[in-house]
Formats: C-alpha cells, structure tokens, sequence
C-alpha cells in the first residue's frame, strides 16, 4: 500500500496535502503521528460524558488535523460536530459523533494497514 | 548579519502535531519555543518576550484562549514589540475583527501551506525588525552636522512615503512650494522677519512633516477607505508623535532645523480658524512653518491620486482651497498662492532631475534599513534583559513571596519563591477562586484583599493588612503590601495589583508576647491597673445592658503581714490571693492587681449577686503557714452605681471604706446612703 493508495482509503486528498506540504517524507511523518494524538479518545470521554466544552475543543482539534493533512472525509464529520457543539449541545450532537467515530476508525484502520505493509 | 543568533518563534497550539507541522515548515532556520495552551504562553512571554520574534497563536485552547493570550499581550505591552500571527481553522469574521482590534498582525488559516507559512513569518518578522529599527534611529542618531541632518530627513521622509504608499514627489513638492510660498511672502509683507537662511531651513524641515505616520499602522494609514473615527483619531497622533521623535533627538548642531521640523510636525494640520488639530491654535499663534506646509500638503494631496480619490486639477484644487473645504488658511498665504498660481504649478511639474536624485536617496535609505539601524534596537533589548535579570535577581534573592494579578486576563502571577513556598504555580488563572488558593489563604483573607482593592484610588494605591495563613499543617502570620494599578484612561480603569507578602510570624508573636508582659502585674500574673481599666470598659461598650458588678478587695493589715513575717511572705500572701481570686470567678471576670495590697474583680452576674460576693469572699479569707489572712470587700453594682468605669471605682472605694469602717473582714454593697456620706467625706 502506498501513501497514495491509503489517503484514498481514509477518504483523504493526497495530491493537496503533497502541494501544500511539498515533502512526502513529510506528510507520511504527520499521517503516522495522527494515530498518536489523544483527541479523539477525549472527545469520546466527552461525549459520554456531556462536557460540551471539552467536547468542543476536541472535535475542533481533530477537524484542524484533518485539514493540515487533508483528511477531508473525517475533517468534514469532525466540522459539522464542532459547529454543533459551538454554542449549545445541538440536538444532532450525537448523531454526528457516530459519523466521526466511523470516520476515525476507518481513517485510523487505513493508516494502520498502510504502516504495516510498509513495515515501519 | 551572518552567524547570528537563530531567531525564536513560540508556537501555541494545543495539538502536538499542529504544532509539529509548523515546526518542520519553518525549519532548521528558527529556534521554536512551543506551549501546549495559552497559560503556558503567557508564562513563557513573561520570561522572554523580548527575545521572541513571532507568536503563532491558536484560537481555540484549553485553559487560556488565544485571545486572552492577546489580551495578557496588550495588558504587559508584549504586543508592541512581539508579532503574532493567528493560526486556526476559525474563520468567523468578528473572531478575525477582534483579533486584529487585539494587536495580530497577520492571519494564516488551516490547512497550512508550507510556502504560505514560511512567507508570512519572514515578513511579518523583518517588517517588525524594520520598524523596531526605524522608531530607534529617529530616536538616537545624533546629527553631527547640518548636512548629515539633511541627509537623515531624506532618508526618514522617504521611509515614511514607502509606508504611505504615496507618491514618491509628495515630499518632493511640499519642500518646492513651502520654498516659493515663503519667497513670495517675504516679497509681500515683512510680518514674518525670516532670512534666506530661515526659509532654507524651513524648507529642508518641511520634509519631516509626517514622520510621526512611522508609528503608525499601515493597515490605517494605507486603507482604501473612509477611517472610522477611532481610527481617525489615531491618525492624527501622527502629528503629537513626530514632534516627540523629534524633542528626543540630541541635538548639537542644526537646532534651528529640529525646532522648525518640531513646529511643522506637530501643528502642519492646525488651521487658521483654529478648527486643526492636536492643540487648536488660530491665527498666527500657528508657527509661519506650519501655516505654510500645511498649505502645501493639502494642495499637492489634492493635485495628486491617492488609494482614496483621484488627482485633481491645478484649477479644481485651487478652487477647492479657497473655498476653504480643505479648512481656513491664512489670508495672505492665499493671496500670494492665487496671484502666482500659475509659477507654482509650472514649478512643481518640472523636476526630472531631481527625481533622479530621489532615487539614489531611495536606495540609501534601503542600505540604512539593512545596515546600522540594528545596533539601536540590540541595545535596547540588551537593557531590557538586564533590567529582566535584575529583578528576577533581585525577587530570587528576597525570601519574599511577590505577585501580580491582573483583572484581564484574569491572572496571578508569583515569583518563584512565592510558587515554592505556597505550592501553587507560579502563574494560574481565576486567584479568587483558585481552590487551592482559597485553602491556603481562607475566602476571608481573598474577601478582605478584595475589599482593601476596593478602598484604592490611582492617588492611593497602596495597602497593607496582616493575615493567616495556613501553610504544611501550621497557621503562620503574613503581612500582605499591595499596590493597585491603573491604566491610562481617563478615568483610570482598575487593572490589577502588584504586592508581596512577608512571614511576620515570629515577629507578631514577639510582640504578642510583650504586649501581654505589660498588661499583667509581675509578681501575681493579674492585669495589672491600666490594662484593667481597658478590657471593663471594652466590656461595657460591647454589653452596655450587663449587670456588672466591681469589687475593691484590701487585705486586712497587710502592713503587720510583712512586718512581722517578712516581705516574702508577704508577696506569697500577694499570689495565694490572686490565684484564689482567679478560682473564684469564671475565665471571663477580670481580675486585677491595683498596687500594693488592693486588688479587684470585674464580674457579669445573672442571679444573685450577695450570694455570689459571699462565696467569693469567703474563698479569700486563707490561712497560710498558720496565719489567718481576711480582707475586706466593697461592692458596686452597676445598676446602682451607674456603668462608668470612674463611676464603679468610686462606688466601690466608698463601700470598701464603709467595710473597714466596721472593722474590717467583710463585705459591703454600695448604696445610695453612701453616696451622699461620700459627699461628705
């Protein structure tokens, strides 16, 4: 699996990060230190938890991830949760949570994959 | 400028790889400091902002927001001297209005683009090293000769039409027409007494009219459009500012030129009718220079383009400006400007030549940018280190606890002693209701500071108070000093205080201690008169509707006592007395020891008062070592004796007579009966 192959199996825009990064090495640095970052494990502990603010920062953290690597799909659902968790706890707040676990875990099993068939 | 220090930019951004992107952007070039959220920032600003060259600063952060960060900025004056760009993926246009109200110089939205950021920083750095540079040669050249001065305006004037986007001839044409202007003048009136010499020199000032626009914001003074009227107001400091620059300079020759380049700069948009600004001169109150360039600025603005209109026509100009919708002018100036309008409008149209020496002077003021112009703002910074140093010396050397709190941001600081001592950070947020603090101090203490701060005018600042503090388990003494700080306004706004507090435990405890040694009689340990006297008539002010009673207590022959048993049984006798008196009535009753062997009792009683005297009577008649010791006893109540201290005294001496009178080992209430055998007495 090349680092092309995984961005469009983690619904990312490779080309973009490639011409705003511009160093392969890299974008495939920052893909790899995404599965690091404990944003997501807080917006979890968050949401259970109703701790809008928290939640907030969390889901705002994850979406500017997103953009500097040009996850588009997860940046998308992790923007429509911040927008929803801005001001009041919206009522779509946790239906639009689930899109972003399904996004992250599907985002975070691609880069998986594409660490291990490249052995690093 | 090679082999230099790498220059330091923080980045404050709560995602780790966030901050990591940014730091591989910028590259090997830049030592990055890095805080994970805007606590953290300010910390580090407040160690070393003045080696900072740029903040990229997150909006969004646990703790401390990006905009506290900016306000705690602005509050420590950080700002002035530090770049920030904001770095988020906010895009809210009144987050981005009130970011820039707040002092961010520039703007770099998610997702980051290498290039982009790289770009963004190089300028925002060199345009803040550039101006830095710029304020601090104004400042601190020293002009040798005349001829350096010249040369030094040129330099300045054409820094300042660089920022202004204006025309390189702007300066050009002033100093032309303020030329023929004062010519033509002179030809027509001799009112104004200036030689050939004066009017050179006004000439050659005319060009610093608008340095003051270096301290200016060039997205102000470069807008399209029309300025709000804050931001008019602050283009008009232009004026008050170049005279300053201009009264700081050390002059030693050529202060004809920095005088008149101070008259220009400071009154070159007062007005005849006395509707300019800043002071509001009229008439010829406005220095002739002033009149003059003010003159020909507004002409060549209107007969140039400017971002905000087109040129207008010699005709239209000359037009507008007797028509006075540029303001009033004197009325002679205008008369010579309309009879020889068509010499000056030939005049300021050919001056090729001199164009060409406008651009060599453009490249040398590009070269002074580059080159000497650095020595200045170094030095500045080393004194601020030094000054840095010093005081954190100077706070590391005092076992003081010292500490700041500012009103917004909302914050304390400590020095590190103070975080040492107290266990708490040395910065937090929110003090008044920092848990940890309130368990340290109490909520009174916080209630008390709080309430102190309240009392405090800019006049007076300052306020000390005593205070407990509960520190590892022990209740130790402080004195807390503090002084409020007020900011400029007017009226001054309450922005925080400064304060410290000192450990006067052992020295409150001292004090106690001796205060108590002289409110007590050495050899019996009761209170001794004075002191009594105090503590009954702090009783009766505090219970004004107590029943309280004194009793004036003499030992019976005392004087045989110590003749025939000796003066140290006699003071044995003194101190059974006393202890037997102190096991007679509660803790709260006062006993005292008057002098000699008179001693008495204050007490509070509820019931029965003759049967409470009899006790205690009869618990003072002992015997010691075989000798039967009786005293006697006069009671006053008062009730019957009225509650003044003076009042209860008398009362009880005269019943204490009245005891002895009948022979002494008794007791005996005050009455009204010997009130009036007092009288007689």
């Amino acid at each position: 699996m090349t680092l092309n192959e995984c961005y469009a199996a983690l619904g990312g825009d490779y080309n973009e990060v490639i011409s705003r990064l511009r160093s392969e090495r890299l974008v495939q640095k920052f893909v790899l230190k995404f599965l690091e970052d404990k944003s997501f494990d807080t917006l979890v502990a968050a949401m259970a938890g109703h701790d809008r603010e928290t939640a907030f920062r969390a889901a705002h953290t994850i979406k500017g991830m997103c953009q500097n690597l040009s996850f588009t799909r997860l940046g998308d659902s992790a923007h429509d949760l911040t927008e929803a968790l801005r001001n009041e706890w919206s009522d779509s707040a946790d239906a639009l949570f689930e899109k972003v676990r399904a996004d992250y875990i599907a985002t975070a099993a691609a880069i998986d994959r594409f660490k291990t068939e490249t052995g690093l | 400028m090679e082999g230099r220090k790498k220059q330091k930019i923080l980045i404050v951004d709560d995602s780790e790889m966030n901050r990591s992107i940014l730091a591989d952007m910028l590259g090997e070039e830049y030592d990055i400091l890095e805080a994970e959220d805007g606590v953290q920032a300010v910390g580090i600003l407040s160690k070393q902002a003045s080696e900072l060259s740029l903040v990229l600063l997150d909006i969004v952060m646990p703790k401390l927001d990006g905009f506290g960060v900016l306000s705690a900025m602005n509050q420590n004056g950080w700002i002035v001297d530090v770049p920030v760009i904001m770095v988020s993926a906010e895009s809210g246009s009144k987050q981005v209005e009130r970011a820039y109200e707040l002092g961010v110089t520039d703007f770099i939205n998610r997702p980051f683009d290498a290039l982009v950021v790289r770009r963004r920083v190089v300028n925002t750095i060199l345009l803040y090293a550039k101006q830095k540079r710029l304020i601090g040669m104004v400042e601190d050249q020293i002009y040798e000769t005349e001829q350096r001065s010249s040369l030094m305006i040129d330099i300045l004037s054409h820094i300042v039409e660089f920022r202004n986007g204006e025309s390189g001839l702007h300066i050009l044409h002033v100093r032309t027409f303020t030329s023929m202007l004062l010519d033509l003048l002179m030809a027509r009136t001799d009112k104004y007494e200036l030689s050939p010499r004066d009017i050179s020199v006004i000439s050659t000032a005319s060009a610093l009219h608008d340095v003051g626009k270096i301290a200016i914001d060039s997205a102000i003074l470069n807008k399209p459009g029309r300025l709000t009227p804050e931001e008019f107001a602050i283009m008009k400091t232009h004026t008050t500012v170049g005279a300053d620059m201009l009264s700081k300079i050390p002059v030693q020759h050529g202060e004809d030129l920095v005088k008149a380049a101070y008259e220009i700069c400071r009154w070159h948009h007062e007005r005849w009718d006395g509707s300019g600004y800043p002071d509001g001169l009229k008439g010829d109150d406005i220095p002739i220079s002033a009149q003059v360039v003010a003159l020909a600025d507004v002409y060549d603005a209107l007969t140039s383009q400017r971002v905000y209109k087109p040129a207008h026509t010699h005709e239209e100009a000359m037009r507008m400006i007797r028509e006075g919708q540029c303001g009033q002018f004197n009325p002679v100036l205008l008369e010579c400007l309309t009879e020889n309008a068509e010499k000056i409008r030939t005049a300021l149209q050919g001056n090729n030549a001199e164009q060409i020496q406008q651009r060599n002077l453009r490249s040398i003021s590009e070269e002074a940018l580059r080159g000497e112009g650095g020595a200045v703002s170094e030095r500045t910074l080393r004194l601020l280190d030094y000054e840095r140093m010093k005081y954190r010396f100077f706070a590391a050397m005092s076992d003081e606890i010292q500490f700041e709190y500012t009103v917004s941001p909302c914050m304390a600081t400590l020095s590190a002693y103070g975080s040492r001592m107290l266990g708490l950070e040395e910065i937090f947020m929110d003090p008044q209701h920092s848990e940890k603090l309130i368990g340290i101090v109490g909520q009174k203490t916080i209630d008390k500071i709080v309430a102190r701060q309240r009392e405090t005018t800019p006049e007076n600042p300052d306020s000390s108070m005593e205070v407990l503090v509960h520190l590892n388990g022990e209740s130790r003494w402080f004195r807390i000093i503090t002084r409020s700080v007020w900011t400029n306004d007017v009226p001054p706004k309450y922005a925080g205080l400064l304060g410290k507090a000192i450990d006067i435990h052992e020295e409150k405890m001292k004090l106690s201690e001796l205060e108590k040694k002289a409110s007590l009689d050495p050899l019996t340990g009761l209170l001794n008169r004075a002191s009594a006297r105090e503590q009954i008539e702090n009783r009766m002010l505090i219970h004004p509707s107590g029943n309280f009673a004194l009793a004036e207590i003499d030992i019976d022959n005392f004087k045989s006592i110590n003749d025939e048993c000796g003066h140290i049984f006699g003071d044995r006798v003194l101190q059974e007395l006393a202890q037997r008196m102190k096991h007679s009535v509660r803790s709260s009753d006062i006993c005292c020891r008057a002098g000699g062997e008179e001693f008495f009792l204050f007490l509070e009683y509820n019931t029965d008062i003759e049967r409470t005297v009899e006790r205690i009577f009869n618990n003072l008649c002992f015997e010691l070592q075989g000798r039967r010791v009786t005293v006697s006893m006069g009671v006053a109540q008062g009730g019957v004796a009225g509650l003044s201290y003076e009042g209860l005294y008398h009362a009880a001496d005269l019943a204490l007579y009245t005891a002895k009178e009948a022979g002494k080992n008794r007791f005996c209430f005050y009455d009204d009966a010997m009130k009036e055998k007092g009288e007689t007495v």
